[in-house]
């Protein structure tokens, strides 16, 4: 296995382009663990993290791009990223341990692949938009398009995702991330739920987005539980509404971490759990 | 004589007796004469057993004295964690 | 019995303190020698398969590999139980289930290794597995070994029930015609591992000349020598064993797992071999608990009185023959002074790694049933359940379930500290429920070595045989110093490897504390004797005329005050001058242990929601006799605790329909971590055992008892329905909500 430093990013592209069986390495927390097991047997790795500008958290047209080996503890030291998007960087937070978190990036737990990955619904609420980057160029392209399967990703071989872009917020919007696991950290989830809700001055919600983690074969977006907010102060019966809906969407597996009728029902609990948050915290009272 | 208790699935071994009397002044007397009385009983004295003489649990230590009013219970070896 | 005490009940800082939290302590991976080399173990993916043949030529051939071994490299043992020790440390014929070792490679690197074990080709013919015990019972069962079924058994049951035991007396039916309550309930409970944080690590060095040196983390290392020796076919004086220090064993290193092999290996290659397992191979291969099906009956007068009792233990213990149920029955009931009491128990084979003790093996399951039902039997009567228990309590003079008539016992006081405590009298927040429940352990003796001697500067070394799982050398060191007179800080306790010190058997069954302190208290009477001597001599007095009193000599009788008293370090300064140096050793197998009973209460919260538990309030309360160094005791009895809450809530072994483990990992396999608990608050009693010197009865095992039904009892009393099934993870209590 060559390891290669890669000093931008159209040469780590050239690298992927040139070898089949590469593997990019940014903060490597997922990469190490399937190397140690001898799951992966990649003929190269391609380091990422001394390109320039990868490491950045910038503001751009009111919004956040971060980098993709910007490190999962620089983003919860963000001030106004915090400020912001506070759910995308809680759901960040919560992967791996405090350790972990030294090195795990948002961008690479998006490009896993993981229907379960905590960042990703947080990021499906946010819209935010991936900027890919292969032989072509440069693209942007919503996560949602992104996501294909358990480890699949919509990214070409040659391709790689060197930052993510959270849009501007409007004033008096919130987002909240909540996942269910049998203990209080170190887990996977078993069921989560992101939201981002905006709200009119009479705290009546006008715009939302919720997404579900580990109930499908990638983390999805639930337009109808979003629809059941809209118009809502989060009254009982909107947050029915969007437990059903959420409920409705699961697909979910039975395995060892849950089983699916259980996935199901927690998924609309993590929503309308997780609603209640981002409402507050766009300034409704409930 | 000491009374000799013998445990419930342990009586398989003993014709169903659960309690008889010995003459027996320290354990590895009142063993050989069980394992005498009843032969049965033997490979599971031979493997190990604890007793326990007034309520003190005893492991494979013949000579322990016995008094005459003396409570023995027959259990097997016991081994912890 | 001795009351008064100077070194007994303080907190000295632990002796292993700075080694260990600065890194420099050895574990079992941590030792290396010059032209070492590594091991790997290839494992069955099978739960059940014939090996047909094993072709190793590819991996000998690879560059760096120095001996490639399966079974037929092992000769047969004449002790059958070390035979299936054998047999479970490295397949022969048949791999018995998933992890099952079939061949091992030493070779220069890990890398080569691993590289090698994947040139091994194994050619398996699977065969029909069985995993659950019920099924294992059943007499259409595929039989794990031929000709092992319990001789006292009959043909409802299959070959894989190598044991059946009963305990009790009086007659249960009896019992439960007198009731006015009687609830019959079966019980589930999934096989556990200890989860100690150091996977099994060894380093071994056997020699042309036959004699070898072995590095490995254990809880006993004569025990490792025997097997060892008797597998090696080696004479036990030529295989010096020194226990590494240990990172957690509960009962799971008391046996071997890796060391045979490595040995084995390194006679083959003729260099030191070094075998660490990884985490995985710890789950699927080394050995958890019993899991359990289990059916209790009680009944139970109107007043709480508890009429007649009877419980059924079904244990599954993995791929070999075994003995543990016994155990579970002996416990079941052992709190309570019953007419009418019966437990039987059923040991049974299954295609699971053999299972190895896990902190007072057999008795949780068992107590987490019979606890539960009593339980329910104080909600349907509504009765308290400390009141019932205080009722129905074990107490000196009540013939046990099991057999023997209790000595001094302090069940009852536990239950009146627990029934005093703030915490019972607490309100509840919504959603939340209070658990109780009693737990029991026998404690041991067993043989034991001490040396200890007496150094010119009036210090003192000590040399024990038992390894330090639970702060044992500075409960040694402090009842030397009790006994000598001395300060703690004069005394340095080390565990000595298997050729400096004399047998002593394994480090379980809560047993160090009690019979190693017996014996370290008769080595200083034996070196207070000689000390005495000495100053006789040098005050040319007779021998009788002196006492020891407070660490020195004193002059009694006619010469009484005429002799100023000689301190240790005084005789021990001129013993040069006055014969030589000065020890005391004891060799023994003390027994009169102290049985030991703990009670629990839990504020247990249980989200409606998604049947999430969370721990609010934990208090245990303990009698252990004489706590010696206390700091460890709460330790103790916080730290089983914490195994029983895991217990209960969320670990367990998952095994698919192809018989394979599909959690072996701390991601899946979920033991609590810190945040998921408060702090437990250990209330220690102390009603002293009369068959030791200073009252100890032995702390390590009964705490890992009453948690499994007292967060049961918890959960059922917060959300109004009850489990019969452990662990009880959030989709269990959703579904049961």
């Amino acid at each position: 296995m060559r390891y290669v430093v890669a000093k931008d990013c159209p040469e780590a592209v050239a690298l992927l382009n040139a070898n089949n069986g590469a593997r990019l390495l940014a903060g490597g927390t997922d990469l190490l663990v399937q190397l140690k097991q001898g799951a992966a047997k990649p003929n190269i790795l391609i380091d990422i993290k001394k390109i320039d500008g990868f490491g950045n958290i910038a503001a751009e047209e009111g919004g956040f791009r971060i980098g993709a080996t910007v490190s999962g503890a620089e983003i919860g030291a963000h001030i106004a990223l915090k400020a912001a998007w506070p759910g995308v960087v809680e759901a960040v937070e919560l992967i791996g341990s405090t350790q972990v978190q030294g090195r795990a990036t948002m961008v690479g737990n998006l490009c896993n692949g993981s229907p379960a990955a905590d960042s990703v619904p947080a990021m499906l609420a946010a819209g935010a938009v991936a900027r890919v980057e292969g032989p072509g160029g440069a693209r942007d392209v919503p996560v949602a398009d992104l996501l294909k399967g358990p480890g699949r990703t919509a990214l070409g071989s040659a391709e790689l995702v060197s930052s993510v872009l959270l849009p501007k917020r409007g004033a008096r919007a919130g987002d909240a991330y909540l996942r269910f696991i049998p203990r209080t950290e170190m887990d996977i989830a078993v069921a989560s739920a992101g939201v981002n809700l905006e709200l009119d001055a009479g705290g009546v919600v006008v715009a939302a987005r919720v997404a579900l983690g580990a109930v499908a074969p990638t983390a999805i977006l639930v337009p109808e539980a979003a629809a059941a907010l809209v118009g809502s102060r989060l009254e009982a019966s909107a947050l029915d509404a969007c437990a059903t809906a959420c409920e409705a969407a699961s697909n979910p597996i039975d395995d060892k971490r849950g089983t699916a009728e259980f996935r199901t029902r927690i998924a609309g609990v993590m929503a309308t759990r997780a609603a209640k948050t981002a409402y507050t915290r766009a300034g409704g009272s409930l | 004589m000491a009374r000799v208790v013998i445990f419930g699935s342990l009586r398989a071994f003993t014709g169903g007796e659960g309690e008889m009397e010995i003459e027996a002044a320290t354990t590895r007397e009142l063993l050989k004469k069980l394992a005498a009385r009843h032969p049965a009983l033997a490979e599971t004295i031979e493997a190990g057993v604890s007793l326990a003489i007034d309520g003190e649990v005893f492991k494979e230590a013949w000579f322990t004295p016995i008094g005459p009013e003396a409570e023995v219970v027959v259990m097997p070896l016991m081994v912890g964690g | 019995m001795k009351q008064d005490f100077k070194v007994l009940g303080t907190r000295p800082i632990r002796p292993d303190g700075l080694d260990k939290v600065t890194g420099k302590a050895m574990f079992g991976a941590d030792k290396s020698v010059t032209g070492m080399l590594h091991a790997r173990v290839l494992r069955s993916p099978h739960a059940h398969a014939e090996i047909v043949s094993i072709d190793t030529s590819k991996a000998e051939a690879l560059a760096g590999v120095k001996a490639v071994i399966t079974g037929d490299d092992f000769e047969d043992v004449d002790n059958r139980w070390t035979r299936y020790t054998m047999q479970n440390c490295m397949a022969q014929g048949r791999a018995l289930y998933d992890g099952h070792a079939v061949a091992a490679v030493a070779a220069v690197s890990k890398k080569v290794a691993a590289e090698a074990l994947a040139l091994i080709e194994v050619t398996y013919k699977p065969l029909p597995h069985v995993t659950d015990v019920d099924e294992a019972m059943a007499p259409d069962a595929p039989v794990l070994h031929e000709g092992v079924k319990g001789r006292n058994l009959g043909d409802d049951v299959s070959g894989n029930t190598v044991g059946y035991y009963s305990f009790g007396h009086g007659d249960p039916e009896t019992g439960f015609a007198e009731a006015d309550e009687v609830i019959e309930r079966t019980f589930k409970t999934a096989a556990v591992h200890q989860g100690y944080i150091e996977p099994q690590a060894c380093l071994a060095d056997l020699g042309a000349d036959g004699r070898g040196e072995l590095w490995c983390c254990t809880q006993g290392h004569y025990e490792v020598r025997r097997i060892c020796a008797e597998i090696l076919h080696m004479d036990a004086s030529q295989l010096r064993v020194t226990a590494s220090e240990i990172g957690g064993g509960f009962g799971g290193k008391t046996t071997v797992f890796i060391e045979p092999v490595a040995l084995k290996l390194s006679q083959k290659a003729g260099r030191p071999v070094k075998l660490v397992m990884s985490r995985e191979e710890v789950f699927r291969a080394t050995g958890p608990t019993m899991s359990a099906s289990m059916d209790v009956k009680i009944g139970m007068a109107k007043d709480g009185r508890i009429t007649g009792a009877h419980a059924r233990l079904r244990y599954q213990g993995g791929a070999f023959p075994y003995q543990m149920v016994m155990l579970g029955a002996m416990s079941a009931f052992a709190a309570y002074d019953l007419e009418h009491v019966q437990a039987e128990g059923w040991d049974v084979m299954t295609n699971r790694p053999k299972m190895i003790s896990y902190r007072a093996p057999g008795a949780p399951m068992a107590v987490y049933a019979v606890e539960s039902v009593v339980d329910e039997l104080c909600q349907k009567l509504g009765l308290d359940p400390l009141d019932v228990r205080i009722m129905n309590a074990a107490r000196e003079g009540s013939k046990s379930s099991y057999g023997p008539t209790f000595k001094a016992i302090g069940l009852v006081e536990a239950l009146e500290a627990a029934k005093a405590h703030p915490h019972y009298s607490a309100p509840l927040a919504p959603n939340t429920g209070r658990g109780v429940s009693c737990g029991f352990w026998f404690n041991f003796g067993g043989q034991v070595s001490v040396s200890m001697a007496i150094n010119a500067d009036g210090t003192v070394n000590l040399i024990e045989g038992n390894p330090d799982i639970g702060g044992s050398r500075a409960s040694i060191s402090m009842m030397a110093a009790e006994a000598l007179g001395i300060e703690f800080d004069r005394v340095r306790t080390i565990v000595g490897d298997t050729a400096s010190v004399g047998f002593s058997d394994v480090t379980d069954g809560s047993r160090v504390t009690f019979a190693v302190g017996i014996a370290t208290i008769n080595a200083a009477k034996a070196a207070i004797k000689e000390m005495c001597k000495r100053a006789a001599m040098i005050w040319e007095i007779d021998e009788e005329s002196v006492e020891w009193i407070d660490g020195a000599a004193h002059a009694v009788g006619h010469n009484a005050g005429t002799l100023p008293p000689m301190t240790l370090a005084e005789i021990a300064a001129t013993s040069g001058k006055t014969g030589g140096p000065i020890a005391g050793h004891h060799e023994g197998a003390p027994d009169k242990a102290g049985v030991s009973f703990g009670v629990h209460l839990v504020d247990v919260e249980v989200d409606p929601e998604t049947g999430f538990t969370a721990i609010k309030r934990y208090t245990a309360f303990q009698d252990v006799g004489k706590a010696i160094h206390p700091a460890y005791v709460e330790g103790q009895i916080q730290g089983g605790a914490v195994q029983g809450i895991g217990w209960a809530l969320n670990e367990e072994y998952i095994y698919g329909e192809d018989g394979r483990l599909q959690n072996p990992g701390f991601l899946d396999y979920r033991i609590p971590v810190a945040s998921d608990l408060p702090m437990i608050e250990p209330v220690i009693i102390e009603v002293p055992n009369p068959g030791h010197p200073y009252g100890v009865r032995g702390c390590g095992e009964t705490a890992i008892v009453p948690p499994l039904a007292a967060v049961s009892n918890g959960v059922a009393r917060a959300i109004g329905a009850r489990l019969y099934a452990l662990p009880m993870s959030p989709p269990k209590i959703l579904k049961a909500l």
